[in-house]
């Protein structure tokens, strides 16, 4: 349980004739949970204990889920390195983890873990608590062994709250449910993203598409030019906003005051530096050289993500969802730079850039065939966790 | 060769919202350190700001003040800096697209001209926490107070369309009363309410170019920033002469020395939009809403109390400078006091009496309706003006009508020509060598009889009807 858990709550008994327990849910350190140590898997953050909980938890503890622990995590939650998200629910130890989605890690930690990984739409779930690094880009994650616990985790947690006035003024979605009629449903296969895998990864790709069309779908290749920028303008307007919001995390209040420094600006540049990780230092100069040496490729990142939001719009018009691949097979297992994460998330990271649902179905039990990752237009959740629910039944070998 | 100043000036104005500009923490940087925070404004991990339509209420009343144009979308960028006041690392301003654009105001030159300083925009931002540097034994230690932190801010950015020190305050000046009257904030350089920064190059008089500007910081009044202002163009003027080059750098304008002192920059680079804060649209209704709630300016009060109540240029504009004295003014008119009277009253009597006491004309016990009495009381000759400034004092102590202080103390006014014939025949008496200077033709010496009958009423004789009688007695040829 250790690899699994970087916190575990004292053991307490279920009160005796009690209501039946709810949901076990895990909890990324990302996200915050009163009086835990919610870290976020920083030493920036390493004294830190969170003064109240994230709304999401907050909202799933009062639909009757029980925590059951913190979850390791990278820091901030930013690539997979350093995570093990998706391997509490793997082993049994909870039926849903959250977990913070900033480039898709949701997607990615599912795929590795063989679950289903779901990112909400921006502005569905209140932000408030989330300890991340990309304010525009980032959203509550679920993972879950199948769909209903994501379905329950959304009914709770979605709507209104008035500490995150970023939620733009919408109506709470109905994740009652739904049925898909296969006859009646249009699958876009995003061409582009299929450019980049190897011809036998493609292969492997359109091979498991044979499953919808045997099951009643309808295929129809969409073409998205731009796919390969949506990586491009993630990087450099995640790693500017990373450099920016990274302020926050100064580790002087929660983290380790570096020693030996001859005054407090010091004693705060040292800080910082022993506080965050290689890798995270790579991403956080390159956000820093954007924003204060090429600000003009910043902008222009800026404006190219109203032209990919656009884009994308026009692509899930001419379907009813879109499926894709989630992992990127050639990708390196470990990130050494800015650039492997980008490799690894190079299927993922368009839905964080345009604020898009997206939820990653793992391949049947024991088989080596590629997951897939499906998404529809921004508000699309409940219908997108619909079709996943109906396809996952179609690829276990139910109905 | 001959110089002159470009000047713009940066004026910071602290709003005087009830809470802070992100969260619903008290507005009051002087209460107990840290008393006035909250997770939001000492940000804490996971915290969202929550924009306040206060704020934006009084920013917008402000920039009408100021006759800015309210821009239809606004929004809030990150001001990226590292330092102990500021633990987030960015600070939450309005670079990119501010509040308002446009606007200004127009002073008064020393030649008497009219002359029109620009105003370039007006944005808003939050304060940043305060350090205080202390001793623990012999260890320096330094603490932050959060009160102030996410207070809210308006920054002014001028043109460069001063030239003179002179422009300066009359333009900080005028912008004081202006946003005074808002009732956006007190303004007050003194206590911190109101800062400003300058920006200053020399160039040969009669040459357009714009040449490397240097920073002065740390003016803690107007006067100062006029200071601070002829200071730095003589330095600059003199290292130009000099053949040294002018770079651009902050300095610090030490009062005590009387100059200005280079300071370490802080670091500071381009702004990126802030996700968290939504984008502010204000409809076209909106903005009409918010002028229809401002006063009528001092500038067109001024005119106004020229035209209707007779004062001069100079009296209407010291009226209408302070808006609590130009309603004071306007109350007592309204109570039926004559405009000069008024204004004699309020500005040599009343001002100095509240300011003496260390009160506001606002919430002084002498309210308009009981200066009013009291001046009716004058104008019907029933007390004296000596007895009326006495009334005045006794008005500050109790809570009695005018008329009633009159009564209990005897301060009404005697007017009785028999009981005054009989007074002025005793001090006659006891001051003939007096009598026999008026005779002679020293005419003080009037004076100097009216003032011992007085005396003798103890202040109460109307000393008109002692003069008229005096005259009758000197004319008759008595005594």
């Amino acid at each position: 349980m250790e690899t699994i858990f970087a916190y575990l709550p004292p053991r307490t008994d279920p009160p005796a004739g009690g209501t039946p327990p709810g949901l076990r849910a895990a909890i990324q350190p990302c996200l915050s949970v009163a009086e835990w140590p919610t870290d976020a898997g920083s030493p920036a953050l390493a004294d830190y204990t969170a003064w109240e909980d994230a709304t999401a938890v907050n909202r799933l503890r009062q639909a009757g889920a029980a925590l059951v622990g913190l979850t390791r995590t990278g820091e901030f939650g930013l690539g997979l390195n350093g995570s093990q998200a998706g391997m509490a629910v793997r082993s049994g130890a909870a039926d849903l983890e959250l977990v913070i989605d900033l480039t898709g890690e949701s997607r990615l930690a599912a795929a590795r873990a063989g679950i289903c990984g779901f990112k909400t739409s921006w502005g569905i779930v209140s932000r408030y608590g989330l300890i991340g690094l990309i304010p525009s880009m980032e959203c509550c994650g679920v993972l879950a062994g199948g769909v209903p616990p994501i379905r329950e985790f959304l009914r709770a947690a979605a709507g209104p709250d008035e500490r995150d006035f970023s939620l733009p003024d919408e109506e709470t979605l109905d994740f009652s449910g739904g049925r898909i009629d296969a006859g009646e449903t249009t699958v876009g296969v995003v061409t582009e993203a299929l450019d980049s895998l190897t011809p036998e990864a493609r292969g492997a790709f359109a091979d498991s598409l044979s499953a919808l069309t045997a099951a009643g779908f309808t295929l129809r290749e969409v073409s998205i030019p731009d796919f390969p920028l949506f990586s491009l303008v993630h990087q450099i307007v995640g790693a500017v906003e990373a450099s920016s919001s990274a302020g926050r995390y100064d580790s002087v209040r929660y983290g380790r005051r570096a020693a030996g420094a001859k005054n407090w600006n010091e004693m705060y540049l040292l800080s910082r530096g022993a506080a965050f990780g290689t890798l995270l230092k790579s991403y956080l100069f390159q956000g820093a050289f954007f924003q204060f040496q090429a600000y003009g490729a910043y902008d222009n990142a800026c404006h190219l993500r109203a032209r990919l939001l656009a884009a994308m719009a026009t692509a899930t018009a001419q379907a009813d969802f879109l499926v894709l691949p989630g992992e990127n097979p050639s990708a390196p297992a470990t990130a050494v730079t800015p650039e492997d994460i980008y490799a690894q998330f190079s299927f993922t990271a368009f839905a964080n850039v345009t604020g898009q649902p997206a939820l990653y179905l793992p391949p049947p039990t024991g088989e080596a065939r590629p997951g897939w990752q499906l998404t529809g237009p921004r508000r699309s959740d409940a219908r997108l966790l619909a079709v996943g629910e109906s396809l996952q039944g179609i690829r276990q070998g139910g109905k | 060769m001959e110089f002159e100043a470009v000047i713009g000036l940066e004026i910071h104005i602290e709003l005087n919202c009830p809470t802070k500009m992100f969260c619903d923490c008290p507005n009051d940087p002087a209460a107990e350190p840290n008393a006035n925070t909250c997770p939001i404004c000492l940000w804490f991990p996971g915290a969202i700001p929550r924009f306040s339509q206060a704020a934006l209420e009084k920013a917008a009343l402000l920039c009408l003040a100021l006759g800015a144009e309210l821009q239809p979308r606004s929004a809030f960028d990150q001001k990226v800096y590292y330092y102990p006041d500021l633990p987030k690392g960015y600070q939450l301003s309005q670079a990119h697209l501010p509040l308002s654009r446009g606007g200004g105001i127009d002073i008064t030159d020393e030649d008497g001209t009219q002359k029109r300083l620009r105003i370039h925009h007006i944005h808003m931002e939050e304060d940043v926490a305060k350090l205080v540097h202390e001793m623990e034994g012999r260890t320096p230690i330094s603490l932050v107070d959060f009160n102030r932190a996410g207070a809210p801010l308006v920054e002014i950015v001028t043109e460069p369309d001063f030239r003179t020190p002179h422009h300066a305050m009359e333009f900080l000046k005028a912008l004081r009363t202006q946003v005074r009257y808002a009732g956006a904030s007190e303004c007050s350089m003194e206590n911190g309410t109101m800062r400003v920064d300058a920006n200053i190059s020399v160039r040969p008089r009669g040459t357009e170019q714009m040449n490397t500007k240097v920073e002065v910081k740390n003016m803690n009044s107007v006067r100062h920033v006029g200071d601070a202002i002829a200071y730095e163009i003589g330095r600059q003027s003199a290292s130009v002469q000099a053949g040294e080059e002018v770079v651009l750098h902050t300095r610090l304008w030490d009062p005590d020395k009387k100059a200005t002192f280079p300071m370490r920059a802080k670091f500071e680079g381009p702004c990126i939009p802030d996700p968290a804060v939504p984008v502010i649209e204000l409809s076209p209704a909106w903005i009409e809403t918010m002028r229809s709630r401002l006063p009528e300016m001092p500038t067109v009060r001024a005119e106004r109390f020229m035209a209707r109540y007779g004062l001069t240029g100079e009296e209407a504009t010291y009226l209408s400078a302070d808006p609590e004295l130009a309603s004071y003014f306007e109350a007592l008119i309204e109570a039926g006091i004559a405009p000069r009277t008024a204004m004699h009253w309020l500005t040599t009597q009343l001002a100095p009496a509240v300011k003496d006491r260390g009160r506001e004309l606002g919430n002084s016990p002498v309210s308009p309706a009981r200066l009013a009495a009291l001046l009716h009381m004058l104008s019907r000759d029933e007390i004296n003006a000596h007895a009326a400034r006495e009334v005045l004092t006794a008005l500050f102590e109790s809570d009695a009508a005018p008329e009633e202080i009159v009564r209990s103390r005897g301060f009404r006014q005697v007017s009785d020509r028999d009981a005054l014939g009989e007074l002025i025949d005793q001090v006659l008496a006891a001051n003939q060598a007096a009598v026999e200077d008026f005779r002679g033709g020293q005419g003080k010496a009037m004076g100097f009889l009216i003032g011992r009958v007085m005396q003798a009423s103890e202040g109460k004789a109307n000393p008109k009807i002692i003069r008229e009688l005096l005259n009758d007695k000197f004319a008759a040829g008595s005594p």
